[in-house]
């Protein structure tokens, strides 16, 4: 299942602060690695959370400082350094998870702000550049509208709102549709409704956010244990929250072999 | 007068606010690992830009062995439990606030001791 012809999945999961964007992003890019397919997961979260669920530790500094350097006037303020491009960077500074996956984050808010700049300028240009055909794209945003809007899930054709049934997260996710009005509106924009207990709260959720929900998934106790325990929720235990994130992977897979 | 200010996530807004603004600094914290590292490195801003008194508050205990483990962390702090409790689950899920679902659940006294601490 792995030839250079096929597809490759661009997914990126956006949502409210604690909707489960990590968990499940992190989950998916591993389920989707079984598949035998490469994957590259993409944190812009200055506050990660999604090494916790692809179970490697988080780095303080992922990146040295020296990886760009000074760009040139009138173009971006710092480019990666000379040698150094999209792939050969994956090759050095992307973390090779479980699965296979590899992690590509970019800075922490708690070091130098200007070495998170530099992080972060390296981290686009590397989205930018790598090889569309040579990896499929598993993206986890922090919380809230900004990135999004801005336009830093442009890597993405398929944007999933990860929304609960909360009248806040609903109401995030309702302002997340606007993404379909942007110049990079993604071919595919829908939503992902997580701690479901009640198979009411998905037609309410999907009414509020006015999009097509795409994937439920249940709300598990396992989930809580893996965090607790800074374990992956795919190491900790198999259960409803597992199963469900396999029923995503193939309903994704299922909506790019559809369109294409 | 009382100002409450609800801050974003992370330590962003702290580290941008002007030095001795507040007059304490309530740190929320929850039982797992990511939040605990983050709460640590929030106490540090606080206290480096003197943001008044740092109060630990320790949310969504569901047993003792997390406030075992939320102790542990932050040993120069004495923690303010806030307990697990579906009564904030519920307000959540309906756009309410939990005082008015419930006023005397334990998460709720748990906040009106916080406003107890803080007062005095
Ligand atoms: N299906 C689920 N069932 C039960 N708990 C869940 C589920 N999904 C996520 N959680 C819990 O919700 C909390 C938030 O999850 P997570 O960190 O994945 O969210 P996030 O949207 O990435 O948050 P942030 O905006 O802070 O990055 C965690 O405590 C996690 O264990
Ligand atoms: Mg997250």
């Amino acid at each position: 299942m792995s030839g250079s012809q096929e597809t490759r999945l661009k997914v990126a999961f956006t949502g409210k602060g604690g909707s489960g964007k990590s968990s499940i992003a992190g989950t998916f890019a591993r389920l989707l690695a079984r598949t035998d397919q490469p994957v590259l997961a993409l944190d812009s979260d200055p506050l990660p959370g999604m090494p916790y669920a692809l179970g490697i530790p988080v780095e303080d500094e992922p990146t040295p400082d020296d990886v760009v350097v000074e760009g040139p006037a009138g173009g971006h303020r710092w480019v990666l350094r000379p040698g150094l491009d999209a792939a050969s960077f994956i090759d050095r500074y992307a973390t090779i998870c479980p699965d296979g996956v590899r992690y590509l984050q970019f800075g922490n808010l708690w070091g130098h702000i200007s070495s998170l700049q530099r992080a972060q300028y390296a981290w686009s240009q590397v989205v930018r550049e790598l090889d569309p055909d040579a990896w499929n794209l598993v993206g986890d945003l922090p919380g809230g509208t900004r990135q999004a809007m801005f336009g830093w899930a442009k890597y993405a054709d398929t944007v999933l709102i990860v929304v609960e049934p909360t009248v806040k997260s609903m109401h995030v996710g309702r302002r997340l549709r606007n993404l379909a009005d942007a110049d990079w509106a993604p071919e595919h924009l829908a939503v992902v409704a997580n701690k479901i207990a009640d198979p009411d709260d998905v037609r309410r959720i999907e009414e509020r956010v006015g999009l097509p929900v795409i994937g439920v998934v249940p709300a598990d106790p396992a989930v809580l244990t893996a965090d607790r325990a800074a374990g992956a929720p795919l190491d900790v235990a198999g259960g409803p929250f597992v199963e469900s994130l396999h029923a995503l992977v193939d309903s994704v897979q299922a909506s790019y072999a559809g369109t294409r | 007068m009382v100002i409450v200010a609800d801050l974003e996530a992370g330590i962003g807004t702290l580290t941008r606010l002007e030095d001795e603004s507040v007059d304490a600094t309530v740190v929320v914290v929850e039982p797992t690992p990511r939040s605990i590292d983050i709460a640590a490195r929030a106490i540090a801003v606080a206290d480096e830009r003197k943001q008044g008194r740092v109060i630990v508050a320790a949310n969504k205990v569901a047993d003792a062995d997390d406030e075992r483990r939320l102790q542990a962390a932050f040993p120069d702090h004495s923690l303010l439990i806030v307990p697990a409790d579906p009564v904030i689950d519920r307000a959540d899920r309906d756009g309410l606030s939990p005082v008015d679902v419930d006023p005397i659940s334990p998460a709720v006294s748990a906040i009106e001791s916080l406003a107890e601490v803080l007062l005095t």
